[in-house]
């Protein structure tokens, strides 16, 4: 990929800045080439990679590194585009959202620093992926289960930063976070919570400040650097059970959700409860031309067809209950109980004991698996996803509008419909996965312009996004309008308090520091 | 509790990252594992094609396959292929690649 600058910097400015970083890293951990470059784009990009280009990337190694890395960026106005491991595929990979950014590469600080198996923490660095954790304790033999999202590969602190979900009791995972390091825009470095202390012992343990709390400034956020931070860990259960059903029809998700998110609420259920349509499972068993031979989207009567022919539902409920079995039991009853209502389906109850072997690729059982991804192969090519991911009520009204209105906007631009519903508590997060081949362009146009009415649909509707691709993160912050973008303007008035030369994350979902400002709305064309 | 080997790989092999000569075998299991050996991303969707050309199903395993070379290994994961995203020299370091390419490849 060729070279892109960013806005106002010169080439002089560039390359010294690059040998003042490599001064502090290390040359080979500057990577500045052609090659380079290309390794630090979206990889699913809707389009050309060249919209989000990376001028280079550098990856410090430690602490002390990431300050004099943000102290060099200051100097010469070069603005940094921190990532962990760079996995957030379908939202942007490692590529930045402004052009000629340099991407921070956090991958090499992976450090475990401490896992504490009575209290349930540990203390990691951005580099150490949901793999490098899940072996640790396994190695370590600590009787702790992590939440792990559908794709496994990033980085446990990534994900959690951008508010990724999981599907176990602790599935809200920037909900996990507990105590942060960060170093600020001009170098500074911070701890968050009791860690403000010299030596306190509860930095991980107790959720908030002596005074205002800081841990959630930080995620979504332009704001600092995370180097460290506590993430809370489930103890391993006594036992877990799984109840399953395959769900015959399309509005019976209504009684589903109506059903599930009570018992969810009052605490019956404690995990994230998942309830993913039949694309979902369809996609693992072959490509989409074994199902489908023709180029629109998959007609309704074939959908009924490949459902009787697998066996499968239109969607499937499973619930997984996790703790003592006298408990789990009596909770299943409970939730056979109120299934029973609407459905005569008896569930599929699957015990797990300690010493029996897991489901590999079952999130709700806290195993890292990058297996989801291969839903990129369903569309051949270049397979690759975006997700849309409007936050909804979980009552059948809401869910059942959501649905409606992003199947029709789906069918109208020949999409096949694929999305889930997880129930985190008094909200669910609606992910619809666009499944997109790269090499056809009318595909990616599409996937682009359903994108664009996808948001305004919902926000038209009353809902926004929880999380989205760098080519919508301006237009998503432009649907948070209360009050003439009250919380915009708050988000710049920080910005540029703590930031004035713009150099951490110009963009970071919609927020725009005085020296780029110049820049929102730029760059990306439907 | 017996899983995959892809969910529980060996540590990286000792040395510096950028030092060449480590295990190539060692480096493979730990920086490619999570998606090439059994039960993994990579080997599941490398099976079904390998199995389309008629070979048996442990070619799915890169490991097994006796058809490729270091160039060709090195260039794909840096540029990437289909459903294979492109590594960046954090993932893996020039030196570790000379390493796995040195393993896959077994056409000198």
């Amino acid at each position: 990929m060729k070279l892109t600058l960013s806005p106002r910097l010169s080439p002089a400015q560039y390359s010294a800045a690059l040998k003042a970083f490599e001064a502090v890293v290390g040359k080979q951990w500057v990577m500045a080439s052609d090659a380079d470059r290309d390794s630090y784009s979206d990889i699913y990009a809707p389009g050309s990679e060249e919209e989000w280009p990376a001028a280079a990337a550098v990856a410090p190694a430690s602490v002390e590194e990431v300050q004099a890395c943000v102290r060099i960026a200051n100097q010469y106005k070069t603005p940094l585009w921190p990532v962990s491991r760079g996995k957030n595929l379908g939202y942007g990979a490692n590529a930045p959202r402004m052009p000629g950014s340099i991407v921070l590469d956090l991958g090499r600080m992976n450090k475990i620093h401490h896992v504490d198996p009575v209290l349930g923490y540990c203390v990691i660095e951005p580099g150490v992926s949901f793999f490098d954790l899940y072996e640790h304790i396994q190695r370590e033999k600590l009787p702790l289960w992590m939440s792990v999202p559908g794709n496994a590969w990033g980085s446990v602190i990534g994900n959690a930063l951008d508010h990724g979900i999981g599907y176990t009791p602790y599935g809200q995972h920037a909900r996990n976070i507990c105590g942060v390091e960060a170093v600020l825009p001009d170098g500074d470095l911070l701890r968050t919570g009791m860690g403000a202390m010299n030596g306190n012992h509860a930095w991980h343990l107790f959720p908030m400040s002596f005074g205002p709390s800081w841990d959630q400034m930080f995620t979504q956020s332009n704001l600092g650097i995370v180097t460290k931070v506590g993430m809370w860990l489930m103890p391993a259960p006594e036992t877990s059970l799984e109840l399953s059903m395959p769900i015959a029809k399309e509005e019976d998700i209504g009684w589903v959700v109506d059903t599930l998110a009570p018992l969810k609420i009052s605490g019956l259920i404690d995990q994230s409860i998942f309830v993913p349509s039949w694309l979902g499972k369809i996609v693992l068993k072959g490509q989409r031309r074994d199902f489908w031979d023709k180029p629109n989207a998959i007609p309704e009567w074939r959908v009924q067809e490949l459902l009787k022919q697998y066996k499968l539902g239109y969607w499937t409920a499973s619930v997984r209950l996790y703790g003592n079995e006298d408990v789990n039991k009596a909770k299943a009853e409970v939730i056979k109980k109120a299934f029973a209502k609407h459905t005569p389906t008896p569930f599929t109850e699957t015990w797990w004991h300690p010493g029996d072997p897991l489901n590999s690729v079952d999130p709700t059982l806290g195993v890292p698996s990058a297996v989801a991804l291969q839903m990129g192969d369903w569309v051949g090519g270049r397979g690759a996803h975006m997700g849309f991911s409007p936050v909804v009520p979980p009552t059948s009204s809401h869910v059942l509008g959501q649905l409606k209105r992003s199947r029709d906007r789906m069918a109208e631009f020949d999409f096949d419909f694929y999305a889930s519903f997880t129930i985190g508590g008094r909200f669910a997060n609606n992910i619809n996965m666009l499944l997109y081949d790269r090499d056809n362009d009318q595909q990616v146009k599409n996937v682009r312009l359903l994108f664009n009415a996808l948001v305004k649909d919902a926000k038209d509707a009353g809902y926004g996004e929880y999380r989205t691709h760098l080519g919508w993160m301006d237009q998503v912050a432009g649907t948070f309008d209360f009050n003439n973008h009250a919380q915009r303007r708050l988000n710049e008035k920080i910005k540029d308090a703590l930031d004035p030369n713009g150099i951490l994350a110009p963009g970071k979902q919609g927020v725009w520091p005085a020296a780029f400002r110049d820049q929102a709305n730029k760059e990306f064309r439907s | 509790m017996a899983l995959p080997l892809y969910q529980m790989r060996a540590q990286p092999p000792a040395g510096d990252r950028l030092t060449p000569g480590r295990d190539g075998a060692a480096l493979f299991t730990n920086r490619c594992g999570y998606c090439h050996l059994t039960g993994g991303m990579g080997t599941n969707l490398l099976t079904k094609q390998r199995v389309a050309l008629g070979e048996p199903p442990a070619m799915g395993l890169l490991a097994n396959r006796t058809d490729l070379n270091a160039d060709y290994v090195k260039s794909v994961v840096r540029m990437g292929k289909n459903a294979m995203p492109r590594q960046t020299k954090v993932d893996v370091t020039d030196a570790e690649l000379d390493s796995i390419a040195g393993y896959l490849g077994k056409v000198k």
